[in-house]
């Protein structure tokens, strides 16, 4: 026994090498680099204590981009999480060519999130704006990136847009683990569809729900790529995310030590949401 | 089944692990150089319009020398791409770059070789080359001029006219033009603020001849300030906003340069880097390219141009002679030409003219000397100047910005 748990371990090792040396490594120079005030490509560089995570408390734009993220995540994680499950109930109906609207609906999964941005980027500046014109209207003939105020819903739309093909195939495989019988005795007893899905469907789906909240959560408190291809976290820093702000400013603003600075308190921070959502849903779970 | 998907894993698994190997044996040999008989050399550039004049150069020095393969690389977003790699420590052997501040982070970071000796240098236009020493402020020349830029406002000939305008001299005559389109019904710039960074080509003009480039090395100092100082650049670069088309924040560069090209626009405020662009979506475009006039007094308009790609040799790299001997070749007169012609740039050595006919408005103020720098060239690029220039555009609050430009210098110099 004794010794077939040696080989178990055995087995892990190059897997756990290879985490070590591409995940858990960097992790640890960045936090080192956090310390410093490396700009990134110098030779040198000296510690300077605490300056860094003192000044990341001090600057404005950290806010700003914080509140950002936590705008974008949260608007996001309820719509993917509302459509989707609307989605997943309509392809587990008995509808026609089922299989092929659920390949249609996984369809943006598949799609690279550049790509799908830089289509999007395209149709907010050059067709929507055609659109809002006909329509007459002032305000939709305008690219809405643009704005300052509304460039973040342009951002909602298009994560929101390919987010949900994910999560409505993780509620669609929920859906078939729900046993018909309860069905079929809740129909016997005379339940309407709503008390149906709100005394059935919503409960027995408990651990979906927990894991698609958290990985929508996830999945808007990173975002970047969206950030990029659509508007550069601009007008002015309006749409700009935590991990655009470490990312430029530890790059191009040759800031990298400070940017550490920020990234570890960031890791911090996403590391205790992850816990809470953790704690909370899955208590949830067993209460039902 | 699941059998044979294991064994196929696997497989793949395993080749992917030789060709990792099969990789990391061919770069030794390339590193080792003369093992395989051609040196590699790597030349890095980050200017996307340019790519295919470069690919042309490249491949006639590597006609001319066969012992050296030079191979171009261009990735999109490149200085940052640059950045990155400096952090890993991988310097390409050659890296054509602008003279932003991107290139004077890394040669005060001790990444360039000093070519101040090398003999490519006599030929060089000393003005240019002064400005380069300046950036680093260490009296070591870490990259050689290859060609200049200037950033003017290009304009629709048959446009002008159509409504009787003249190139203006001075800022009210300018503004007398713009009004002029706006009355005929017409839009006077095309402005493509969707992309921060064009902001700049305007606010360079009007800083570096309005505040001076002195300014920049005063407010180190702490003896100036931005509020008080900045404001008429401010109020100007506000006022051109009220002569453009519609939705000025939802356009984008690439957009602009085909609108102008269509006929939108009369004016776009942009250096002579767009032209290619432009005359690529209308070849029969008709346009030149005139002095941005900041001030009203004619003489101190000066044309802000600068170093467009400048050439340098990593410290660290192999093939320190070979890449030396790739940047003496660019800087022949015959190759300078032909890059200049192809990209509307201006020449940094000495004997070499640019002579096309749309650059044609420009020629005076080079001849003349009539020259200054890029002032956002000596802003730290932590403080991102295009981004609060395009959130000052939208919000029009001109004391807010200025004193915001104040804290956010206070800030970035308060984390060296």
């Amino acid at each position: 026994m004794a010794k077939r748990r040696i080989a178990y371990y055995l087995m892990t090792i190059p897997a756990l090498l290879l985490f070590f040396a591409f995940h858990t490594f960097p992790a640890l120079q960045g936090i080192f680099y956090s310390f410093t005030n490396w700009d990134g490509f110098s030779d040198g560089y000296s510690f300077v204590g605490l300056k860094n995570f003192i000044n990341v408390f001090k600057d404005e734009n950290v806010y700003n981009a914080y509140f950002f993220t936590f705008k974008y995540a949260i608007a996001a994680t309820i719509l993917i999480n509302v459509i989707s499950l609307l989605i997943a109930l309509g392809l587990n109906a008995k509808i026609k060519a089922k299989n092929f609207f659920r390949s249609v609906y996984f369809l943006p999964n598949v799609l690279g999130v550049l790509i799908v941005g830089y289509i999007f980027n395209y149709l907010f500046s050059n067709a929507f704006t055609i659109w809002g014109e006909k329509l007459g209207s002032g305000f939709l003939s305008q690219n809405i990136l643009g704005n300052p105020d509304w460039a973040w819903v342009g951002i909602v739309i298009v994560g929101v847009w390919q987010g949900i093909a994910y999560n409505t195939i993780l509620y669609l495989a929920g859906l078939q683990t729900i046993p018909a019988d309860l069905y079929e005795a809740s129909s016997l007893d005379g339940a309407s569809k709503w008390r149906e899905f709100w005394s059935i469907t919503f409960p027995m789906l408990a651990p979906f729900f927990t894991i698609n909240m958290v990985l929508a959560m996830k999945g808007g408190l990173m975002i970047f790529d969206q950030i990029v291809a659509l508007t550069g976290g601009g007008p002015g820093r309006s749409t700009q995310s935590i991990a655009h702000l470490i990312y430029t400013g530890g790059f191009t603003g040759g800031e990298f030590a400070y940017q550490s600075a920020n990234a570890v308190i960031y890791f911090i921070v996403i590391v205790a949401i992850s816990l809470f959502q953790i704690k909370v849903l899955q208590r949830r779970e067993m209460d039902l | 089944m699941k059998k044979g998907i294991t064994t196929v894993l696997a497989g793949m698994l395993a080749m992917s692990l030789l060709g990792a190997c099969g990789n990391s044996s061919s770069d030794n040999s390339a590193n080792g150089g003369s093992s395989s008989g051609k040196v590699k050399i790597e030349f890095f550039q980050n200017k996307a319009e340019a790519k295919a004049s470069f690919d042309k150069l490249v491949a006639k020095f590597n006609e001319a020398n066969p012992n050296i393969v030079v191979t171009q690389v261009n990735p999109p977003d490149a200085e940052t791409v640059l950045k990155t790699r400096a952090a890993k420590k991988d310097i390409p052997d050659v890296v054509g770059l602008g003279a932003t501040d991107t290139f004077k982070s890394l040669a005060t970071g001790g990444v360039f070789e000093d070519l101040s000796s090398d003999p490519v240098v006599q030929n060089i236009q000393p003005a240019y080359a002064d400005m380069l020493k300046n950036y680093t402020a260490n009296n070591q020349l870490n990259g050689v001029p290859f060609a200049a830029n200037a950033n003017g406002v290009i304009y629709n000939k048959a446009m002008f006219a159509e409504v009787g305008a003249e190139v203006p001299k001075t800022w009210d005559e300018f503004i007398a033009v713009a009004e002029k389109f706006k009355a005929a019904g017409k839009n006077a710039f095309y402005m493509t603020l969707k992309d921060s960074w064009t902001t700049l080509p305007a606010f360079n003009a009007l800083s570096s001849n309005i505040a001076g480039i002195d300014f920049y090395s005063q407010r180190q100092a702490g003896s100036v300030k931005f509020s008080g100082t900045l404001d008429e650049v401010a109020q100007k670069q506000l006022q051109l906003t009220e002569y453009a088309q519609k939705d000025i924040f939802g356009k984008t560069y690439n957009d602009g340069n085909v609108a102008f090209a269509k006929g939108e626009a009369a004016m776009y405020l942009q250096g002579v880097w767009a032209i290619p662009e432009i005359q690529k979506a209308n070849p029969s475009i008709d346009l030149g390219v005139f002095v941005l006039p900041a001030t009203n007094d004619p003489s101190k308009n000066k044309l802000v141009s600068g170093v467009d790609t400048l050439l340098a040799v990593s410290k660290t790299s192999k093939h320190q002679a070979e890449a030396k001997k790739f940047i003496e070749f660019m800087l022949q007169p015959e190759n300078v030409t032909q890059y200049i012609t192809e990209q509307k740039a201006f020449p940094t050595i000495t004997g070499v003219t640019q002579d096309d006919k749309s650059v044609e408005g420009l020629k005076e103020a080079f001849t003349q000397g009539n020259l200054v720098d890029f002032s956002d060239h000596y802003i730290p690029a932590a403080m991102k100047i295009d981004t609060l220039l395009q959130e000052f555009l939208q919000k029009k609050d001109i004391d807010a910005f200025t004193s915001k430009l104040d804290t956010e210098w206070d800030k970035v110099a308060d984390r060296k």
